[in-house]
């Protein structure tokens, strides 16, 4: 059994192997199981089979013979190829789970398209307990407001809480965010990356792979090695809107391959969530776009549990697992609003004079909360003098509740 | 019968560097094959003269005497170079050779290049020279009339003459004249750029007030057109004018480098380097010793525009300049120094599209390629910039207000501000020295900050604002706008406002 398996593993190397270096598209694999000349793809690196349809001897498509011998011309290359995988795979503890298996993802099972091998690197049980657990993709630009980050790290706090698995992309910004705030909580994160899971892309995210490796799952489709090229985007963002039941947007510009996700995950008939934001805020167009034609809005984390269970029931029907999933009410926060705000803003036109430095506070972060503004915005907002203006700054930068970025500040929402 | 030898003896100065040296140029003739030899380390422009005298002397109606000539220079041992000898040689040759008469026990000081018609020149240093001469006792002093507006700078008493023909005036007819010069500056005019053209931009202009009330070093990073480089020019026209003392020293440096051409004014100098500098130009030429940017720039504002696309060398050779305000060059084993006591300005594009401060996200760089970007400009560098601010492009509405408002003279009102601070430095610490440039460490009593205000500053600094050296720049900047509001002690609101300057986003 163990020998039987290291060769299948062979075999599923082989097959990443030929897909990348050769012809051979799933359009040719697929015209070979339906004349049923082989039976699944791990038939393909016997050398006498591939000889056979090479010369010929199976009714096929012209176009399926000349790959097949154009592949066959560098047979040897392939295997070497593959034997590199194997060795990589070997050094860093690399798993290959390929749909034949039982491991395979049953959120793929029901799409095509989906990978026939996959690679994986961490807690590999993770894949299994999606299934039941329920599983979200959380994803959106990579230079985020500092709103969408708060509202990410909160809803992905409070989904893994529940055991729901997030899963995202590694890239800056959201993903990043994402997968720190959900790796430690019950559902723990699964990473796709675009290139072999032993490549850390970007590089500058080496911590969060460590920490995802070391309590999380990392799967990508590509073999090991294999550097992140530009192409392979798109297809792993299809892979994470298939992982998962339903697909988050935090916040997406209009040019954005979150927006790729999302429509991968409306094509699969996955619900789509999409944080509300500002419209006037120009990195948030795209999301809200989503929004018109249709998409859920997020108001909270109740709705996207809600999704969830109904997905999972679905699976359960399916599968026949008679084991219950909790969902118990989360405690919604009562956002508390304190004093009126357009009493104040009437006061600092009429009689600025008798209001405190509190007082002012609050106007400053009422304007911060429409959208980052600079100082000199402030200045006219408040109409007061620099100096005035600064001394609030410094005090609000010194609790913690704006910050300043690309010199604009921003609320914390702490 | 042995001749005695006739000495003559006439004083004259030379300088290298930013220094002086009083030369005694002596003329010996001796009867024998008509020879012409000078002696002292001179290199060829010195040694040349021969021709420029003979012909001088037939123009003016004297004779080069026959014989041997033998001209002196000390002190010996120093390399001495210019032309600014030829009109100590000329009257020690004249005097030597009996052509004019020398009255007894005098002490003559002359300078200035001859024409071959006899004419004659100003020189290059004119105003080093003449600063030194001034403070000694000389019976004649005689300059080129083109040097006028040197001497009248320097404060130098003496007479200007055009050409070797009026000598024989001076000398034989006893009219020489000691007469202080005057002079006139080129433009004087209070055509600098309004600081009110800076229209929503409150922080970068109180940013600018406070440069100039303390003489920090100021960075401003912002997008194209948003009037950076106006920002610039602005600075100037908030900066005090030079006293008589200032104008001489900068003048000196700028007559050096610019000779003839140079113009009297008492702005304060606006040095302007661009990324293609290098760092030979920077800090000076220590063969000719001709002062570099940064001496130029001395009590007025070195202005680096584009500071991003510095070469991080040429950065890293204004390190040392900015905090000791001084710029060294190496001689021949001798050591010159040029003051180099200046604001430095610099400006640039916060990242590559130059849009990261703009409204909205218009900004399409990464994270890295900003890094990327800024990463010439270092961090020990940064440490010596006291105030930095964001500016982005003037709105529509602020551009109209620009052109129909006429409120002129916001400037002259921040500059009465600047100059009430200078007084309280000056008061304070003595001399010239002001808020940033004060060099003592130990500010805290100096500067009457209280410990309550040192308590929030540290605070401030465990939060992260700013780092262990960013400390007492924050603190020398906050005693700068507690001068602006007229305290005497540094308030928290101060080290507050101080805190909002501090650099970010490298």
């Amino acid at each position: 059994m163990n020998n039987d398996s290291a060769e299948n593993r062979m075999r599923d190397f082989f097959y990443s192997a030929m897909m990348l270096n050769s012809e051979v598209t799933y359009k040719t694999l697929k015209d070979l199981t339906d004349k049923k000349v082989i039976k699944s793809y791990r038939e393909l690196i016997d050398i006498g089979i591939l000889k056979r349809i090479a010369d010929s001897e199976f009714d096929l498509n012209h176009d399926t013979e000349v790959k097949i011998s154009k592949m066959l011309d560098s047979y040897n290359d392939i295997v070497k190829i593959a034997k590199r995988y194997s060795q990589i795979a070997c050094a860093n503890s690399i798993e290959v789970i390929s749909c034949l298996d039982k491991a395979y993802p049953y959120n793929w099972k029901n799409l095509s398209g989906m990978p026939k091998v996959f690679y994986c690197r961490g807690r590999t049980s993770l894949i299994d307990s999606i299934t039941l657990g329920g599983s979200v993709a959380v994803v959106g630009s990579r230079s985020p407001s500092k709103y969408a980050q708060y509202a990410t790290d909160k809803i992905c706090r409070e989904l893994g809480d529940k055991g729901i698995t997030i899963v995202s992309g590694m890239a800056y910004g959201i993903d990043r965010q994402a997968h720190i705030s959900s790796v430690n909580t019950k559902g723990g994160t699964i990473a796709v990356l675009a290139g072999g899971v032993d490549n850390i892309y970007p590089p500058k995210n080496k911590d969060v792979y460590d920490l995802i490796l070391s309590n999380g799952l990392i799967i990508s489709e590509m073999p090991p090695g294999q550097q992140p090229l530009r192409q392979y985007f798109p297809s792993r963002n299809r892979l994470i809107a298939g992982l998962s039941d339903c697909t988050l947007i935090m916040e997406a510009g209009e040019v954005s391959g979150t927006l790729h996700t999302a429509s991968f995950a409306a094509s699969q008939g996955k619900e789509v969530f999409v944080l509300p934001n500002n419209i006037y805020y120009e990195n948030a167009l795209g999301g809200l776009k989503l929004l018109e034609d249709g998409g859920n809005v997020l108001l909270n984390s109740d709705s996207v549990i809600d999704s969830v269970a109904r997905s999972v029931m679905y699976k359960r029907m399916n599968l026949g697992c008679p084991a219950e999933l909790e969902y118990t009410d989360p405690g919604s926060d009562a956002f508390d609003h304190q004093m009126n705000i357009d009493v104040l803003r009437q006061l600092a036109k009429i009689k600025p004079e008798v209001l405190t430095d509190d007082n002012w506070k609050l106007i400053i972060k009422d304007a911060l909360t429409l959208k980052p503004l600079c100082a000199d915005d402030l200045c006219v907002i408040t109409a007061l003098p620099f100096y005035k203006v600064s001394k609030l700054l410094t005090e609000l930068e010194l609790n913690g509740t704006v910050c300043q970025d690309k010199g604009k500040y921003s609320l914390t929402f702490v | 019968m042995a001749s005695k030898p006739n000495v003559a003896r006439v004083y004259s100065c030379f300088a290298s560097g930013s220094d002086s040296t009083v030369t005694l140029i002596e003329v010996s003739i001796s009867p024998g094959i008509p020879t012409f030899s000078v002696i002292g380390l001179c290199d060829s422009s010195i040694r040349e003269s021969e021709g420029r005298l003979r012909s001088a002397f037939k123009s003016a109606g004297f004779t080069m005497p026959k014989g041997h000539i033998t001209i002196g220079i000390s002190p010996a041992y120093m390399r001495k170079t210019g032309s600014g000898f030829d009109l100590a040689m000329a009257l020690g040759i004249l005097f030597a050779s009996g052509q004019l008469y020398l009255p007894p026990d005098s002490k003559i000081y002359a300078e200035g290049e001859l024409t071959l018609g006899g004419e004659l020149k100003g020189t290059p240093g004119a105003c080093l020279r003449l600063k030194k001469a001034r403070d000694m006792d000389f019976d004649y002093k005689l300059i080129p009339q083109s040097e006028c507006g040197s001497a009248g700078i320097t404060g130098f008493r003496g007479q200007g003459i055009n050409g070797l023909f009026e000598l024989s005036g001076i000398f034989d007819g006893n009219q020489y004249k000691e007469t202080a010069f005057e002079y006139e500056p080129a433009s004087e005019s209070d055509e600098f750029i309004d600081i009110s053209l800076l229209k929503g931009q409150e922080k970068t202009k109180r940013a600018l007030l406070i440069s100039a009330a303390g003489f920090h070093n100021i960075l401003l990073m912002g997008s194209p057109g948003s009037g950076k480089t106006m920002a610039g020019r602005i600075l100037s026209g908030l900066l005090p004018k030079l006293n008589p003392d200032e104008l001489s020293d900068v003048f000196s440096l700028i007559e050096l480098v610019e000779g003839d051409a140079s113009k009297i004014s008492y702005e304060r100098p606006v040095r302007m380097i661009g990324p293609n500098i290098t760092v030979g130009k920077l800090i000076g030429n220590a063969l000719t010793l001709s002062p570099g940017e940064m001496a130029l720039a001395n009590k007025g504002i070195l202005f680096a525009d584009e500071l991003p696309l510095y070469k991080s060398e040429v950065l890293d050779f204004l390190r040392y300049p900015l905090e000791e305000r001084k710029v060294h060059l190496m001689k021949r084993g001798n050591l010159y120094s040029f003051d180099t006591n200046f604001i430095f300005l610099g400006t640039g594009n916060p990242c590559k599209c130059g849009l990261m401060y703009e409204k909205g996200n218009k900004c399409r760089c990464t994270a890295n390629e900003v890094r990327k970007y800024l990463s010439k400009i270092n961090g020990p560098f940064l440490d010596r910039i006291d105030l930095f601010s964001e500016m982005r492009s003037v709105s529509g509405k602020d551009m109209a207000s620009i052109y129909t408002d006429e409120s002129k003279g916001e400037s002259l009102e921040y500059r009465k501000i600047v100059e009430r601070c200078w007084q309280t430095a000056h008061e304070r610490y003595g001399g010239d020295n002001l808020n940033a440039t004060f060099p003592e460490e130990d500010i805290r009593d100096s500067m009457r900050i209280p410990e309550n205000v040192v308590k929030y500053a540290s605070e401030l600094s465990d939060k992260g604002f700013f780092s262990a050296r960013g400390f007492t720049r924050i603190l020398r900047v906050a005693r700068t706008i507690a001068d602006i509001n007229e305290s005497s002690d540094v308030s928290v609101e101060d080290i507050a406002e101080a805190a909002q300057f501090r650099i970010r986003g490298f």
